[in-house]
């Protein structure tokens, strides 16, 4: 029997305008919100909305990412028949190729689709924050009769042309396709989330391929295509949390919301819609006496003697006597140690904060509150007494009084 | 055959000394009770074994059992879902002339044919009532070095209250051990003496061969239990050693102790010492992590995973998925999974079981001898 629709995950990016932290590792495996990492969202939206096939297409840094996956059972998803399957370049007969682009890694395995017969493909990016249900995505698909459907958010005009904007009428069958206009036409953009008739999606890959000029891309090449022939597509307008987390900037803020669900509507506390992930194992998280600890989330494994206010810890983070965290992101198994200032950072894993160091800085009066994250790279040792401005990206060790 | 895996297999009796805590199992049995924020005390047994190459665990379990189905479920988390060996649950069943059994040896009779199947070499026997990080591979070399026929394991500590004040056998069951060098040369059994004993663990270990053959020799005899039906009678002929175990243990054995045993785990650096070895496993929730709000305020505490805290709570172990609400005060307790403190409560020296109420503004007063005790789902 065939599968009535199949996921393909692009996370082969590399995530490069998120510098240090993703030096080691592909960006869907960037933590998130204490005890996720970015491709959990995904992969949890596709389970709870009934998908059990999906396929990672992985090309950067791809070691932590597929550790991370194993065989899918944190998500449900070790299936005898479909299940999560880590899907990187290889050598074919005729040569071999890494992935040009978006669409050409779907093409370069239309062969493992192929193997599940699906009536429906659904294309997602590992590299964004939201929570979804695909299966009211797929319905609006059916209810159109479209061909291809894409999500879509309404952004604020003003912030429109940073998008690709779906121009759409009045019965949201998509007329223009606008990559980055100055003079958007539409405030819908693009999510990036498409679901394609499977015999629609194989035809236009193939074509693509075909073309040498082509990017290869889904933006630049196929949706213009398709626009092209007058293929019926759609918009389906999202309503809900939704976050590219591309930037330092947008991942600590994003974080930062998870600390005020009720104003930024990400809600990790929704018992119908649980975000999976693969669990640290560690005891309860343990807070001292004479330690402090406000609007902040707190998992396993943790141990407190100091003051953490509005931040976000991973799982074995140790803050020590003395030391302040606030408006942090502190990433699994670092240690902040005795009298350390850490404050509007993200602080990624096993990091080292010397005594008394001080790392960031609180945005005065009139500054933008989500500039000037500091960003420390993970495994690195801060010595002690050493300063670290806003805005720094750090990647190596820093020496005991050093200020950078 | 590359050598990663012990040549040891693992039998567990996870309903010894439920009478001992009536309160807590009166849904559940010992190996299941909720300890240290997130695990049940089955959970150490099981991890201790994988951790230590053990991965075929058999459980023969009396009553009360579901809540331990419920948390074991295929053994996924413990890595126990193996081809060869793995988990084997034995839930009670008649056979023959067996009814369901009391002693060891009855159990170990029913499933004499598994036993007999088995490959490995020596067989680990224990009951599941102590928290603690185990290493049964120093346990193992003891056994081999020291020519052993039974290795015990014990700690130094005194007998429990209860057995000394009325010694009442129907509770459970505790031996002494009285050792020359590492050679035990007598068992008491439930001693009301004081102060420090050679306390046994109830963690054997014996060579498969020889334990099949005994028990059914001893079961055609009527014997029934290990310890009064073989160990004692045989104490000259068989060397039975004594293995000192010195690391951080937790013995529940009423539900006073289960307080106090729980909030030990607040104090210097206890639960460093349990947990600083090797990982202990359990089942998987995936809730998300804790929050605490702006109004809150945490002093001394361990918490799990999935709960929001609003209120202030002070030296209290929280499970998994609690609710402390605004102007909500915990303090000196023991708060289950699930459990919801509404708005203004003030509680002191509490046991919450599972998914209990504590409605808006009640005050409960326990004290640390005598904890108050709200059982499983009740709305106070």
């Amino acid at each position: 029997m065939g599968k009535e629709m199949v996921a393909m995950l692009l996370a082969g990016g590399q995530g490069s305008r998120l510098y240090v932290l993703t030096q080691k590792l592909a960006k869907p495996a960037v933590p998130f919100g204490g005890k996720y990492r970015i491709i959990d969202f995904p992969l949890s939206n596709c389970v709870n909305s009934g998908i059990d096939t999906v396929g990672i297409l992985t090309q950067y840094q791809p070691l932590v990412l597929n550790e991370y996956i194993g065989n899918g059972q944190p998500w449900d998803l070790d299936r005898l028949y479909g299940g999560v399957h880590i899907l990187p370049p290889y050598q074919k007969a005729s040569g071999s190729d890494w992935y040009k682009g978006t669409a050409n890694a779907i093409y370069q395995n239309l062969g493992f689709i192929e193997r599940y017969d699906p009536e429906y493909v659904i294309i997602l990016s590992g590299d964004q924050i939201c929570k979804q249900d695909y299966s009211d995505f797929l319905n609006f698909h059916k209810k159109k009769n479209a061909e291809f459907t894409v999500a879509v958010m309404e952004v604020p005009w003003e912030e429109a042309p940073r998008f690709g904007l779906m121009v759409a009428d009045e019965d949201d069958r998509i007329t223009q396709f606008q990559e980055k206009p100055k003079e958007p036409k539409s405030n819908l953009a693009s999510m990036g989330i498409y679901i394609f008739n499977w015999d629609i999606l194989k035809k236009y890959l193939i074509e693509d391929e075909a073309d040498e000029d082509s990017e290869n891309d889904f933006g630049n090449n196929i949706i213009p295509n398709l626009l092209r022939d007058e293929r019926r597509m759609y918009a389906y307008h999202f309503k809900g949390y939704w976050k590219d987390v591309g930037t330092i900037s947008s991942l600590w803020e994003a974080n930062m919301e998870v600390l005020e669900p009720e104003k930024s509507g990400i809600d990790l506390f929704d018992e119908n819609w649980k975000i999976y992930s693969r669990n640290s194992g560690l005891p309860g998280h343990k807070i001292n006496s004479g330690a402090i600890v406000r609007d902040s989330m707190i998992t396993d494994g943790c141990t407190i003697d100091g003051t953490v206010v509005h931040s976000i810890l991973f799982a074995g983070v140790t803050i020590e006597k003395g030391a302040v965290v606030e408006d942090a992101v502190v990433m699994g198994g670092s240690i902040i140690k005795a009298g350390a200032r850490v404050s509007h950072c993200i602080i990624a894993e096993n990091v080292v904060v010397g005594e008394s160091a001080s790392i960031g800085r609180m945005p005065g009066d009139g500054e933008s509150a989500v500039s000037g994250v500091a960003t420390i790279g993970s495994g690195v040792y801060i010595g002690d007494n050493a300063k670290i401005g806003p805005d720094a990206m750090i990647s190596e060790n820093v020496k005991d009084g050093e200020q950078r | 055959m590359i050598n990663t895996r012990a040549d040891a297999m693992s039998v567990i009796f996870p309903n010894n000394y439920d009478n001992m805590v009536p309160e807590l199992s009166e849904m559940r049995l010992m190996g299941s009770l909720p300890v240290a924020s997130r695990y049940r005390i089955i959970d150490f047994y099981l991890s201790s074994l994988v951790n230590s190459g053990i991965d075929s665990i058999a459980m023969l379990t009396r009553r009360n059992y579901h809540s331990l189905l419920d948390h074991i479920g295929s053994g996924r988390e413990w890595d126990l879902v193996r081809k060869n060996g793995g988990l084997s649950i034995f839930p009670p069943y008649a056979v023959k002339n067996i009814g369901i059994y009391e002693g060891w040896i009855e159990g170990l009779e029913s499933i004499r044919s598994f036993l007999e199947s088995k490959k490995e070499e020596l067989v680990i026997l224990s009951d599941a009532c102590i928290v603690m990080n185990f290493d049964y591979e120093k346990l193992i070399r003891f056994h081999i070095d020291s020519g052993a026929d039974v290795t015990v394991a014990y700690t130094r500590e005194p007998m429990p209250d209860e057995v000394i004040s009325d010694g009442d056998p129907e509770k459970g069951l505790f031996y002494t051990l009285d050792l020359d060098g590492t050679r035990v040369t007598n068992i008491d059994i439930n001693p009301r003496r004081k102060g420090i004993q050679n306390l046994s663990m109830n963690i054997y270990v014996v060579r498969r061969k020889w334990l099949v053959d005994i028990v059914e020799k001893t079961f055609l005899r009527g014997g029934v239990y290990l310890v009064r039906d073989i160990l004692i009678p045989m104490i000259k002929e068989l060397n039975i050693q004594g293995y000192e175990y010195t690391g951080y243990t937790s013995r529940i054995t009423d539900i006073k102790q289960y307080y106090r045993q729980n909030m030990r785990l607040l104090e210097g650096d206890n639960l460093s010492q349990l947990f600083s070895g090797n990982p202990i496993y359990t089942k998987i929730r995936d809730d998300n992590p804790t929050r605490y709000t702006g109004d809150s305020s945490a002093s001394n505490v361990m918490v799990a995973d999935g709960c929001i805290i609003e209120g202030d709570i002070e030296n209290c172990v929280l499970f998994r998925g609690v609710r402390v609400k605004k102007g909500a005060r915990v303090r000196n307790s023991i708060i289950m999974q699930d459990t919801v403190i509404e708005e203004k409560a003030d509680i002191d020296c509490v046991i919450t079981d599972k998914r209990v109420t504590v409605s808006a503004g009640t005050r409960l007063r326990g004290s640390e001898s005598f904890p108050i005790y709200i059982s499983k789902g009740h709305k106070v």
